[in-house]
């Protein structure tokens, strides 16, 4: 199925040729139908000549051929010429009857005409199967004359033009002649029906003289001459169209051949037939002669030609061959024959002058209607087919390789040799080409169209054919195949739905970084890698480390239940262990522990002193009168050797604790507390070590406890300057030294003035210091203040005073910083780093201004030695001076009676009041101890004493004068001779009840322990001695124990001075 | 290509979906690949001559393989890629615009010290 490979260009090819040819033939139509209706008219006329027209079918044959007769011979004045194209006319006669029976057939078909279509199917069935092959021999038949039709076309316009300028009567009767054969034939085929073709086509054989025999009869040489023109002009023209007429010219040459060879026998076996013939036969003969020598000739002149244009003959011949044996069927071939045959009579014509008798002629004309009608049956057949034929050149190719093959077979007559030879030479020339390279095969099949019908003269290009052949095989495969996928793919496409995927990764190799690279490339140098690694990882090499232990634990700030803490005991273990952690307020804790390590360590101390006789320190001082026991302060310490006690202080409220201020050591002992003093506070019944050892760099003249509680130490020095130590600090925040196998604690101070309040400071040497209880103060005042509860629990409300010996007096207040910086602070200069207390200037007092009247200060400025703070009232204050008096001042420069308190007799003069003391129970009266040796009694109101002992120590000065504490009558005195007096007032109020003597050293101050509060009757005086021992009496019972309504007694004493 | 034209004459019925044992389903195509791989490329050195007759080698193998597990009327594209290993960052990817229903694909890596393998096969499904 080749055919639709070509189809496009082809057929437009054909399209186009064939368009031009239904125009040619549509104008010949419709000039031939203007044709018939001037025939028509003519007609009309010419019924006067010829009666009843339409009736007139067979009987009147042969007027209707005298007529013609008539006519020709009219025809035969006119030009050879004009004979010439009457011959061609004849043919083309032929043809336009075809085209004109074609639109008939059209016409027919449309009508359904029930004849015609009896007569196709008749035909069909004739031919039975091979119709198929058939209608394509006919079709390239057809197609030939076509070509030729189309040649001949413009010919013909031309020479009808050419007609019609002649004589319109003329081309009228040949018109008419026209159009009866066409009557004729249609009222022929009604009639004779199936009347055999071939018994036709042979009976009336003898009879088919033409109309025009007459003149052709006459002209006939010049028709000769004119065919031969004819003939080589159309041979010449026939090779310059021969892609069209090439094919259809030599079928003709065949034909023609064809009856050359059979239609002399013909000639021959209808010669007897024709023995009747009239005395043309001669002529005749003798032109047959010639004709025959004259076609012999051609023949000759076309196998020349065959000859030098090889392979053109041949393919036409095979062609022609192939057509021929196509119809093998013996029917088939019959037709075919009467076919040929009618194709040779009519060209036959001009020479067969057989007989011009009038049935001869009738029958003639009969025959020759039958052979159109031939032609027509067969064209009627092609044009069946008309619409499918556009493809015939494939087919052509197709029928090639058989007709090959065929070819010795049908046409032996022809030289075989030559066939042969040409043969072989197609069949060298075809493997050539399937040696060749398919893609030059498919340029060439590409250019093969063209070629085929611009070079055929040449017919070089039939190799091609074979090539061409096989790649069009190929595509018409190739584009079947697509068709049938296109197909699919539209069926397809309508049920599925094509969609995009997803992008798959088909691998992502990420860039090895350097180290790997590394590893990578010096691994395989004969290296090794060792790991080393954690647990962590935990690869399946060997562990390098040791594993890691680890036990769980929590806590939980704040601890607010009983479960603080806990977790399990080890990592294994799941149980939980809670440690159960007691509630406990440290704060509490705190203070148990201190006052019970207290106790506990007294207890200690008197139970080593009970069985260790060499610490029983009481025996020892037995020998004085005075006292019923007595025990020395260790000061047998290292730090404490070759120094000694210029001062004691006891606290007012913790009557046990004692202080101690130790000078320099006379020689040098201890490197680095050599330039220091020390202080040490005592508890008086652990006296084998002071509780604390505090040290300064300056000499300390004057010390004293805080009030309310024994935590703060201050002290006044040489310099002026105060010092504070507080003894609750941490003790690593101090020196720390190892002595004799014994941590010492040498507390430098908290605080010190030194340097930082220079403009407030002391300028000379501080002589006394004195804590301002307003504790003592409140109680008095009960009622007053509710808020003092709560300034006494801060322990910290309380005034310093401090007093130097130009009577300047400053008050200080000791204030607890909240926050510690133990990186030492900014602002307080004076503040050990870490430590909580300082001192804040609160006013100064200028007492030589005001305390003293101007007679005293015109002669001196008095010198104050030491003050002391009512007890009951601490506004008021008694100052001791150097000039015998003693002063009375308030804190807040009240004026106040009476200013100062006098000796009895004489003005000021220079008598140091060494000592004053207030009465311990509250009492407003005060004893004064002078450097003369007098000691006087004051009460507060008056300014005279009243009374006065002057010589009770021999003229000794008083150094140290203190009530007892635990009995308001008796009083201890202690004069510059070491001795030490005791007055009791109630029982003797002229002189000391006892005096004792201590000689072994000399006493340099003293001081009275004592518990008021208790009624155990432990009443002791403690004795600094010179050489640092720190002796302490405890006197006799009946001077200690208080006795019934002392204070009265004293009172009524008092009164009796007054 | 040319093969399946006899079974698709005009007037025939599309199947639109495979049988179901018959569908290509990747794991099993991996596995495949994956034994002809480590059987074909276990102890290979990088060759750049050698490597494009062994890609053709594998891929032909791969199809072949697929071919008898018999996923009836799928036609299969076997790419095979290989490449050496240099320690460069290689990144491939695949997108196709096919019927999600009854299309798949299949995709192996195999590398060694000297190469990798990347083979992705991909079946589509002829109606």
């Amino acid at each position: 199925m080749d055919t639709e490979k070509r189809r496009t260009k082809e057929d437009t090819w054909k399209s186009d040729e064939l368009k031009k040819h239904l125009r040619v033939s549509q104008s010949d139509s419709q000039s031939e139908d203007k044709k018939q209706k001037e025939k028509k008219l003519q007609r009309d006329r010419e019924t006067q000549d010829m009666v009843d027209y339409k009736g007139y079918v067979h009987k009147d044959q042969d007027k209707d051929r005298g007529e013609a007769k008539e006519r020709k011979g009219e025809r035969e004045r006119f030009k050879s010429s004009e004979r010439d194209r009457d011959k061609l006319r004849e043919r083309e006669r032929g043809k336009d009857h075809r085209e004109r029976e074609r639109e008939k057939f059209k016409e027919k078909i449309q009508e359904k005409d029930a004849e015609k279509a009896k007569h196709i199917t008749r035909k069909d069935k004739e031919k039975g199967s091979e119709k198929e092959k058939d209608r394509k021999y006919r079709r390239d038949d057809q197609k030939q004359m076509l070509k030729q039709n189309n040649l001949r076309t413009h010919g013909e316009k031309d020479k009808e033009q050419h007609r019609r300028r002649e004589s319109k009567d003329q081309l009228e009767q040949a018109n008419v002649r026209d159009e009866v054969k066409e009557r004729r034939h249609t009222e022929r085929k009604a009639k004779e029906g199936k009347k055999s073709e071939r018994k036709n086509s042979v009976g009336e054989f003898l009879t088919m003289k033409d109309e025009g025999s007459g003149h052709r009869h006459k002209s006939h040489r010049d028709q000769e001459l004119n065919k031969d023109r004819e003939r080589s002009q159309r041979d010449k023209r026939e090779h310059q169209h021969l892609v069209r007429a090439g094919k259809e010219r030599p079928s003709k040459q065949r034909s023609h051949e064809l009856f050359v060879k059979d239609g002399e026998e013909k000639c021959v076996s209808r010669r007897p037939k024709e023995g009747f013939s009239t005395e043309d036969r001669e002529r005749q003969k003798r032109e047959n002669n010639e004709k025959r020598q004259r076609e012999e000739n051609e023949r000759k002149k076309r196998d020349l030609k065959n000859s030098e244009h090889n392979k053109q003959g041949k393919s036409l011949r095979e062609e022609e061959t192939s057509h021929q044996y196509e119809r093998s069927a013996t029917d088939k071939r019959k037709s075919n024959e009467a076919e040929k045959k009618a194709d040779t009579r009519q060209r036959q014509n001009p020479g067969d002058h057989v007989s011009t008798g009038k049935p001869m002629q009738r029958q003639k004309s009969e025959e020759e209607l039958e052979i159109i009608d031939n032609y027509l049956t067969n064209y009627e057949d092609d044009f069946e087919d008309y619409e499918d034929d556009f493809d015939d050149d494939e087919e052509d190719n197709d029928n090639e390789d058989r007709d090959s093959e065929e070819k010795l077979r049908e046409i032996p007559i022809s030289k075989k040799s030559e066939i042969e030879e040409i043969q072989r030479a197609i069949n060298a020339e075809n493997e050539r080409i399937n040696i060749m390279p398919p893609k030059k095969m498919q340029k060439e099949h590409e250019k093969e169209p063209k070629m085929e019908r611009q070079d055929s003269p040449a017919r070089g290009s039939l190799c091609r054919m074979f090539m061409d052949f096989e790649a069009a095989n190929q595509r018409q495969t190739n584009r079947n195949m697509a068709s049938i996928q296109k197909k699919r793919s539209s069926e397809l496409l309508r049920l599925i739905d094509l969609d995009f995927s997803v992008s798959f990764s088909l691998l992502d190799l990420p860039p090895v970084n350097e180290y790997d690279m590394y590893i990578r490339n010096f691994g395989k140098t004969n290296t090794k890698q060792a790991y080393v690694q954690c647990n962590e990882d935990n690869l399946e090499r060997d562990v390098q480390t040791d594993e890691i232990e680890t036990l769980e634990k929590w806590t939980q700030h704040p601890g607010d239940s009983v479960l603080v803490s806990g977790g399990p005991r080890r990592s294994n273990d799941v149980s939980i262990d809670v440690a159960v952690t007691p509630r406990i307020d440290s704060q509490r804790l705190t203070n148990f522990l201190r006052s019970a390590c207290q106790v506990i360590a007294v207890l200690l101390e008197e139970d080593r002193g009970a069985t260790q006789p060499r610490w029983n320190l009481r025996s020892r001082q037995t020998s004085l009168s005075i006292s019923d026991s007595c025990f020395q302060l260790n000061t047998n310490l290292l730090f404490l050797h070759g120094r000694k006690v210029f001062c004691l202080h006891v606290s007012q409220v913790q009557r046990q604790a004692l202080l101690s201020v130790h000078g320099l050591p006379e020689k040098p002992s201890v490197i680095q507390l050599d330039r220091k003093y020390i202080i040490c506070v005592w508890n008086v019944w652990q006296p084998s070590s002071p509780q604390k050892v505090l040290v300064c760099e300056a000499e300390v003249t004057c010390c004293c406890f805080s009030p309310s509680k024994a935590t703060l130490v201050f002290a006044g020095t040489m310099d002026g300057s105060l010092v504070v130590w507080d003894l609750r600090e941490d003790s690593r925040m101090h020196l720390c030294m190892k002595l004799n196998e014994t941590d010492w604690i040498f507390r430098a101070p908290t605080f010190s003035t030194d340097g930082v309040l220079s403009s407030l400071n002391h300028s000379c040497p501080v002589v006394a210091i004195e804590s301002i209880s307003t504790s003592i103060y409140k109680k008095q005042n009960y009622e007053l203040s509710h808020l003092s509860s709560q300034e006494e629990m801060s322990g910290l409300s309380f005034q310093i005073a401090s007093m130097d010996e130009n009577g300047t007096l400053n008050l200080w207040v000791a204030v607890e910083l909240q926050k510690v910086d133990l990186a030492g602070s900014q602002s307080d200069l004076g503040l050990i780093p870490g430590g909580k207390v300082k001192l804040v200037h609160s006013s100064t007092l200028q007492l030589n201004n005001s305390l003293f009247p101007k007679a005293i200060l015109c002669l001196t400025t008095p010198q104050t030695l030491n003050i002391k703070f009512l007890p009951s009232n601490p506004n008021h204050f008694i100052v001791g001076t150097d000039v015998g008096v003693v002063s009375h001042g308030t804190r807040h420069d009240l004026r106040v009676l009476p200013k100062l308190f006098k000796p009895q007799q004489g003005g000021p003069r220079s008598v140091r009041a060494n000592a004053v003391d207030f009465s311990p129970l509250g009492k407003p009266i005060f004893l004064v101890g002078c450097s003369d040796g007098s000691i006087r009694l004051h009460q507060m109101t008056s300014e005279h004493p009243l009374i006065q002992w002057n010589d009770s120590t021999n003229g000794q000065p008083v150094i140290a004068l203190q009530w007892a504490l635990t009995r308001p009558a008796v009083f201890f005195v202690l004069d510059a001779s070491s001795s030490v007096y005791i007055w009791d007032l109630l029982e003797n109020d002229l002189c000391p009840v006892a005096k004792q003597i201590i000689q072994s050293d000399k006493v340099m101050t003293m001081v009275v322990l004592g518990e008021p509060e208790k009624t155990n009757g432990l009443l002791g005086i403690a004795l600094a001695k010179q050489s640092g021992i720190i002796d302490i009496q405890y006197v006799k019972k009946k001077w200690a124990l208080p006795q019934s309504e002392e204070s009265e007694k004293l009172q009524l004493l008092l009164q009796q001075f007054l | 290509m040319e093969e399946p034209l006899g079974l698709a004459s005009p007037g025939d019925t599309y199947s639109l979906r495979p049988a179901f044992r018959h569908r290509f389903r990747s794991s099993i195509v991996k596995e495949c690949i994956h034994a002809i791989l480590k059987e074909n490329l276990a102890n290979v050195q990088y060759n750049p001559e050698e490597t494009p007759q062994l890609t053709r080698s594998l891929s032909d193998a791969i199809k072949d393989r697929l071919k008898e597990e018999g996923f009836h009327r799928y036609k299969m594209v076997v790419q095979v890629v290989i490449g050496e290993q240099r320690g460069e960052g290689v990144n491939m990817a695949a997108r196709c615009f096919w019927d999600a229903d009854t299309d798949n694909y299949a995709q192996d890596v195999f590398m060694n010290d000297s190469l990798f393998c990347v083979v992705a096969a991909f079946g589509c499904f002829y109606y």
